[in-house]
Parts: C-alpha cells; structure tokens; sequence
C-alpha cells in the first residue's frame, strides 16, 4: 500500500516537473478551450440547485415569517424554533446530515442534487423568514387596519395589502440571500454534486492547473453573480409603483 | 330589546393596556342619524373608544352592541360587523400599493359585495361627491392630505356602511386642506348617516353634532348638545380644556 502511494506521489511530481521543463503547462485560452463546455455546464447545474433551492427557501420563508408576525404565541415559537435551529447549525454539516445521516437512519438514499436542495432550501429559508418578517413589519400598521376596518379578514388583507407592499420592501434583500444561496452551493461539492467548484477540482486533478483554473472559476462566479445582481436590480426598478 | 333606533350601545366599557387602564367605565347610546363628536384632551381615551366600537381594539370589560351585534361575544363574525361600520382615520391610510379607485373597490369586491363593474360605477360616484373623480388612476403617494382624507372617506363609504367613525380625521392635515374634509363630512351629516367623530374642531362640532361629549382620563365628563357642552359648559374640567383650545 505505501510503496504503491509513494509511486503515485512520484509520478505526479515528475509529471509537474516534467511539464514545467517542457512548457506544456496551458494558457487560459487553452485551459477555457478545454474545459469551457464542461465548466459552463457546471454552472448551469449550480444555477439550477440555485433557483431550484431559492423557490423552495421563498416558500419556507413566507410560511415561517407569516408564523413569525401572527399574534398567536404558539406559531411565533414554532417560526423561532425552526429559525434558531438553521440558523445555529453550519449549512455543511446540514448537507452531510442530510446526504449521509438520513439515509443511514432510514434506508432512502437521497439523489445528490436532491439533498441539495434540501439543504439549501431549509437554510435559505430561515434567513427568507427573517426577510419576510421584516419586510411585513416595516410596513405601517394602518394599513392592515385601515383593511380589516373595511370587514377583510386578515389572510385577505394581509394578501391584498401588505404583503404586495411588504415584497417590494424585501427585494434589496431578496437578492443579497440569492447571492448568498447562489455561492453556498459550493458548499455542496462535499457532497459530490457536480456544481462548478466539484467540476473544478475534477478538471484540476486531471491537469494540475491550481493556480489558473481556481482564477478561472472565481471570474465564472462574478460574471454570473454581478450579471444577476445587476438584472435584479432593475427589476426592482421597473416594480415599484406610484413614485 | 334596546330601542329601536339605536345603532351603538356602550355599557361600562373598559380597556387596558397592560396596567394602564385607558377606559373606566364609559356608558354611551348613539341612536340612528345622530353625528356624535367626542372632544377632549390627548391621552383621554377618545381614539380608543372609537377603535373599541369595532373591535379594532379588544375590549377588557362591559359591553358594546353595534347594529345588534354584540362585539364581545366570541361566535360572531368581526368581519361581518365590520362591514356596515365605515373608518376614517388620522393617518389617511390608503393603500400605498393600489391606485385610487382599486383602493374604494377592494373591499367590495373581495367580499362579493358588488361584482367589479359595479363596484367601479359606486366608486366613481363616491369619487365624483368628494370632488376627485379625475383621480380615480393616480396612487395615494400623489394626493395631497386632504385629497387623501377624501378618497379615504369614499373607500368607507363604498360599503354601504351605516355607521361611520372618523378618528381625528383633519389633524394631519394642512390648515388650508381642513375645509375640504369637513365639507364632506356635513354632506354625510346632513344626509343622515349615524357618525361618530374624535375632533379638535369645536366649530364642526358646533355646527354639526347632535351631540358632544367631553371626554377625560377615561370617563366620560360631561354630554349634551353643542350648546350645552361648547357654550354653556358646567363641570370645571370642560371649562378649563375649552377655555385651552378655543
């Protein structure tokens, strides 16, 4: 076992020597020639765990954050349980529970872009709850007065009236937990889910190009993320009313 | 059964806050058609018995029946109640995310009072006899206070509510937009709507009640017409406070 260990730490050091002697370490040009179609895929897939993770997380959020503002002590407890817990526990050994832990416990193996999803979501969505709950409150109290004066019940009102107004209030933060979420899934390469930092490592063990393509990947990260920010944030302009 | 005519009765009404009890015992009857305007000092607990007539705020002790509906017994609909009860408040409270006629045709429309056609042909009356019919597509943030009060009072009315209350309805208005408002509140006067107003303005209340009552720390000190209470005060406190603000 060692001997054969030690053979592969030689080799692969005199690979590196030897393409260090030779010059056959690549460009960027060549290292985006080759790798360009797998990496792009890669992102794809982790846009896709993104927006995947992001629906679920806004419909936690929602759910969670209504508890949080309702007027019944028992479902403000239940949102703060649920958000304290997420909030406490780092996302990565939330994915491994989750990936390794659960199907150990109960014999169904979770597909890797599953779990993902499941991870981020649940950890998303406690912050969507805080982003919810916040948004609701800051907006004034009359006007879920002024509603239910009118003989609305409180889902209509909260419906019709505070919520549209409360979401324009959470879009600056919608975004920033989106980018938040969007660079988490790298958190999940641990579990093997070929996002863009998983597809990395494997391109690198190939051509042992560290230095390069981690530059690569970081300048993919911030054409997409700042691309996205910038998208968001018009779309935030064209939404709001009235001003 | 109560008399007939009367469409609010108050009986040893009490609400706290906490420890600080804010109504200690109020008695009131509002029978139909009557503008009753309640005065008194800040922190005396007239915006707060307002709110206590539908329930907006809850309701520590006693009893207070609107329309028939007792609002503390627990088996009935609030949102029924409300629907006949129209409120005007302080702070306009327009909904900043819809336009002026999806403000007055919300609450119509979602509790399938009127269908949208007609809820627009009712709003657009509204409009047109509080003088904004030409603001029916600009959203609350473009009004001015006064233009905003009178949308405000529209939206109560589209429900057909037979009772109004109005919560100190031109305090946060410019001085020069108070008229406005108040015209439009004698025109519901004067076509017989039961009212029930907190104001500072001893003029309208002169000029429209049928009834003032003064109002401190939590009681009610003294009641009768604007003549009596306004002009012919007799507890002190009444003096002293109309003596402050006149």
């Amino acid at each position: 076992m060692k001997e054969a260990d030690a053979e592969v730490r030689l080799r692969h050091a005199s690979s590196l020597k030897h393409r260090r002697e030779r010059g056959l370490f690549m460009s960027f040009f060549e290292l985006v020639r080759e790798n360009g179609v797998y990496l792009v895929t890669a992102m794809g897939k982790t846009l896709e765990l993104t927006f995947l993770s992001l629906v679920f997380a806004a419909l936690i959020g929602l759910f969670f954050g209504l508890l949080n503002v309702s007027k019944n002590r028992a479902l403000n407890v239940i949102a703060n349980v649920y958000i304290d817990c997420i909030r406490g526990v780092p996302l990565i050994v939330l994915a491994f529970f989750v990936y390794f832990g659960v199907p150990m416990a109960t014999g169904v193996r979770l597909d890797a872009l599953v779990a993902g999803i499941i991870s981020l979501s649940m950890n998303a969505g406690a912050y969507m709850a805080e982003i919810v709950r916040a948004g609701i409150q800051s907006i004034d109290k009359g006007q879920m007065e002024a509603a239910r004066s009118l003989g609305l019940s409180y889902g209509t009102a909260m419906r019709k009236v505070v919520l549209p107004q409360a979401i324009r209030v959470m879009i600056p933060s919608i975004i920033n937990q989106f980018i938040i979420t969007l660079k988490d899934t790298s958190i999940l390469s641990v579990i093997g889910f070929p996002e863009l930092v998983k597809a990395g490592q494997i391109v690198i063990a190939r051509n042992f190009e560290t230095f390069k393509m981690w530059a690569i990947i970081a300048i993919m990260y911030l054409i997409v993320i700042t691309t996205l920010s910038k998208i968001a944030r018009a779309l935030e302009r064209k939404i709001s009313y009235g001003k | 059964m109560e008399n007939n005519n009367s469409k609010i009765s108050v009986k040893q009404l009490r609400k706290s806050f906490g420890h600080l009890e804010v109504l200690k015992g109020m008695d009131v009857e509002i029978t139909e058609g009557e503008v009753v305007c309640l005065i008194g000092p800040s922190g005396s607990g007239k915006s707060t018995f307002l709110r206590c007539l539908n329930a907006l705020e809850k309701i520590t002790a006693g009893t207070v029946v609107v329309d028939g509906y007792h609002l503390t017994d627990k088996k009935i609909n609030i949102n029924k109640v409300r629907e006949n009860i129209g409120m005007v408040f302080q702070h306009f409270n327009l909904f900043a995310n819809l336009n002026v006629i999806d403000n007055i045709m919300l609450a119509p429309v979602e509790l399938k009072k009127m269908t949208k056609e007609e809820a627009r042909a009712k709003g657009m009356e509204l409009l047109a006899m509080v003088g904004l019919a030409e603001k029916a597509e600009v959203f609350p943030s473009k009004l001015s206070g006064g233009q905003k009060q009178r949308v405000a009072i529209a939206r109560a009315l589209a429900m057909n509510p037979d009772i109004m209350l109005f919560d100190e309805p031109t305090s946060a208005l410019d001085p020069e937009m108070v008229g406005e408002v108040l015209e439009v509140m004698k025109n519901l006067a004067r076509n017989g709507m039961t009212m029930v107003v907190v104001t500072h303005e001893m003029g309208f209340a002169r000029e429209v009640a049928s009834r003032v009552i003064f109002m401190d720390e939590g009681v009610i000190v003294e009641e009768g017409t604007p003549q009596e209470v306004l002009l012919n005060p007799q507890q002190p406190r009444t003096i002293d406070f109309l003596n402050k603000v006149l």
